[in-house]
């Protein structure tokens, strides 16, 4: 049965450089199923990043359909939208973006206080995603005192603070040393195999997009190529349906 | 960890700049707490130079129009000059001729006449030295009550005369030095000795030096019972002055009459020189107002640009931060709050260290950005003391009370406010998108 979490019909973007129009997406049309592990490519300026803005709700589209947990974000206003990303989306950047004056924990937390929780529950969730990435005893560490490695672990334990219909990465290894490179993309598929996370990754790396369960080549604005690496396994279903 | 967790955390993290914007925050707080019960306090105290101003002139004023109500008679001065000696040198004199109590009733009853008053003037030589004696009657207390200009005027030491005295003198100022007699002391003329109740301050250089005891005393002494020299008339309105006049003469065509209208002039002349005074003054409070006035302003302004510019700089070095903050689901109004709170912490915290310096430096602040209430001095021969500190300047002082320090939060967490808003608001409206692109 398909269980699509994502589904966007003719999604066309455009913005105007100076006096130049750009359309960095051109009638896109694509679908997302829950549990499923996918790795965004193409070329520089086809349309990676801004495919990943609006499925984010941090850009609007121009035309057409998005539609997230049935929900048709391209309509939504700003005072709504923030809803979606908070309870919805969970974003990794390249850069980590980790709120520099909050420690290891405060900024996992910060995105449960954002969706209301409270404290008691915020600080055990917290100290839980903090070791399911490996950083237990470094919760009171600020980010200038992780490694790069360990801050982008900080960055994904925070995306999956409010348990999101999907987590947005956006090259989530492209700052990154071989080393912590294939570590975050292993705790990547970890979380997506063991614990069924939806993940959407913009990458220009092939090795780490051969981690995934779905290869989808951006060119000029389309999708030009959507290739199955694996299906998604049974045991995400059954482990997420567990959760 | 709350919205003000998360916006002290911020501000903590450059604490250099936050300590400079404290300290400019706080001295421009410092002068927003003070000026207020400044200009309050230099106001109440040129308000109570021109009360005092205003108190005197009145004062001056019934003083003098009493006196323009004063005609003085008496005869022509008699001189008696013999032929001249063998050295050609003439040693004459000068006699003022007496009136006897006939003058007084006729000129008690001419209309509009309200009191006649007997004087009589008298110059006898104590060791060789011409002492002029002035007599004025004090039996009748509601008469000196009525024209106190009847009395010495300025008394420098001891009491003036009062009605009932008898034996008692006041002496001017030089015979008291000419002759080594203060108060309390006895003054011995014609063989007659006299205590000396006070000394009357010297009212001219080349004044005779003079003594004024009763009447009554001055007939004894100089055998002069029921004879005057002067009558001083009083007439019931300043307007029947020159009618008044004009009877007397017309009754005593020799006699010599002299209105007090002069006096008039005079009054007229203080009142000019009090008004402007008073004019003065209220320059002065103008002045304490306005500089105050626009001191507050610049201060207030000077608060809110550097709240408004530091936030400003700090939403735009934050420019990714608050990108990162929309996209992990932040509200606008979570946006604007924290960094309206963060401009309000700022505020208040510079508020805690300028109502400290206050406390201490308010009263020497204030007098150097203040211009001082002046008081303008006497109001010339009257003699009048005029204020509290005539000629000199009067200090501001000024006291930082629980109330203030109060107004001093609350003007610094609206300061806060409303420097932060448009920052905060700016921060609000930041498209995520294009906040986490910006470098």
């Amino acid at each position: 049965m398909s269980d699509l979490v994502l589904e966007i019909e003719n999604l066309t973007k455009t913005y105007k450089l100076g006096k130049r129009e750009i359309q960095p997406l051109t009638n896109l049309n694509l679908e997302v199923q829950r549990r499923e592990f996918t790795a965004i490519m193409g070329p520089s300026g086809s349309g990676k990043t801004t495919l990943l803005n609006v499925i984010g709700c941090i850009d609007k589209a121009s035309s057409g359909k998005v539609l997230i947990d049935n929900v048709d974000i391209a309509k939504l206003p700003e005072s709504k939208l923030y809803k979606i990303r908070r309870d919805k989306i969970g974003f990794i950047f390249q850069n980590f973006n980790l709120l520099p004056y909050l420690n290891a924990r405060e900024n996992v937390e910060l995105a449960m206080e954002l969706a209301g929780k409270f404290q008691s529950q915020r600080g055990e969730r917290a100290k839980q995603l903090l070791a399911t990435v490996g950083l237990s005893g470094r919760e009171q560490h600020r980010p200038q005192r992780l490694s790069q490695g360990e801050q982008q672990r900080v960055a994904i334990a925070r995306a999956l603070a409010n348990d999101p219909a999907i987590v947005l990465a956006d090259e989530p290894t492209g700052n990154l040393d071989v080393a912590n490179k294939q570590e975050i993309v292993k705790l990547l598929a970890d979380l997506n195999q063991k614990q069924g996370t939806t993940i959407i990754m913009v990458t220009h790396d092939e090795q780490v997009a051969a981690q995934t369960n779905r290869m989808l080549y951006l060119s000029e604005g389309k999708i030009s190529e959507d290739k199955l690496v694996q299906q998604v396994t049974p045991q995400q279903s059954k482990e997420s349906s567990q959760e | 960890m709350g919205t003000l967790t998360r916006a002290t955390k911020n501000l903590s993290r450059r604490k250099t700049r936050a300590l400079i914007v404290i300290i400019a925050l706080s001295l421009a707080l410092t002068l927003v707490i003070i000026l207020p019960p400044s200009i309050n306090a230099g106001k109440a105290t040129t308000q109570t130079i021109i009360n005092d101003l205003n108190n005197n002139a009145n004062f001056i004023k019934s003083t003098v129009s009493a006196a323009a109500t004063e005609i003085d008679c008496s005869l022509p001065i008699q001189l008696n000059l013999p032929p001249p000696n063998a050295t050609g040198t003439f040693h004459g004199t000068a006699i003022q001729p007496l009136m006897n109590e006939s003058y007084y009733a006729n000129l008690t009853s001419i209309p509009d006449v309200n009191n006649v008053v007997p004087i009589l003037e008298q110059t006898e030589y104590k060791d060789n030295y011409p002492v002029y004696l002035y007599g004025i009657p004090l039996d009748n207390a509601s008469l000196l009550s009525s024209y106190p200009s009847l009395l010495p005027a300025n008394i420098t030491e001891g009491r003036n005369l009062q009605a009932g005295d008898n034996n008692d003198i006041i002496l001017e100022e030089h015979l008291a030095q000419k002759f080594d007699v203060s108060v309390g002391r006895n003054f011995n003329i014609l063989g007659k000795n006299f205590t000396v109740v006070g000394i009357e301050g010297q009212e001219a250089l080349n004044a005779t030096a003079h003594a004024t005891l009763s009447l009554a005393d001055l007939q004894a002494l100089t055998n002069t019972a029921g004879q005057e020299t002067t009558f001083k008339v009083f007439v019931d309105n300043v307007d029947n002055v020159e009618t008044v006049s004009a009877r007397i003469t017309s009754i005593y065509p020799t006699m010599q009459v002299s209105a007090g209208l002069s006096q008039e002039n005079s009054a007229q002349e203080i009142q000019t020189s009090i008004d402007e005074q008073v004019q003065t003054a209220q320059n002065n409070l103008n002045q304490i107002q306005g500089n105050g006035e626009v001191e507050i302003s610049i201060a207030v302004v000077a608060d809110i640009a550097i709240i408004l510019f530091i936030m400003l700089y700090s939403v735009r070095e934050r420019t990714r931060e608050i990108g990162t903050l929309k996209a992990m689901g932040a509200s606008n109004a979570t946006i604007l709050g924290q960094l309206l709170l963060e401009g309000v912490i700022l505020s208040v915290i510079a508020a805690v260290v300028a109502i400290a310096i206050s406390v201490f430096v308010a009263p020497p602040l204030a007098n150097l950005l203040l211009p001082h209430p002046i008081e303008s001095g006497t109001a010339g021969s009257w003699g009048f003391s005029i204020g509290r500190n005539p000629g000199g300047n009067n200090l501001i002082s000024v006291t930082i009370t629980p109330e203030t320090m109060l107004l001093g939060f609350g003007v610094a967490v609206l300061f806060g406010a409303l420097g932060s808003l448009y920052p905060a608001w700016k921060a609000a409206r930041t498209n995520p998108a294009e906040a986490m692109r910006y470098e």
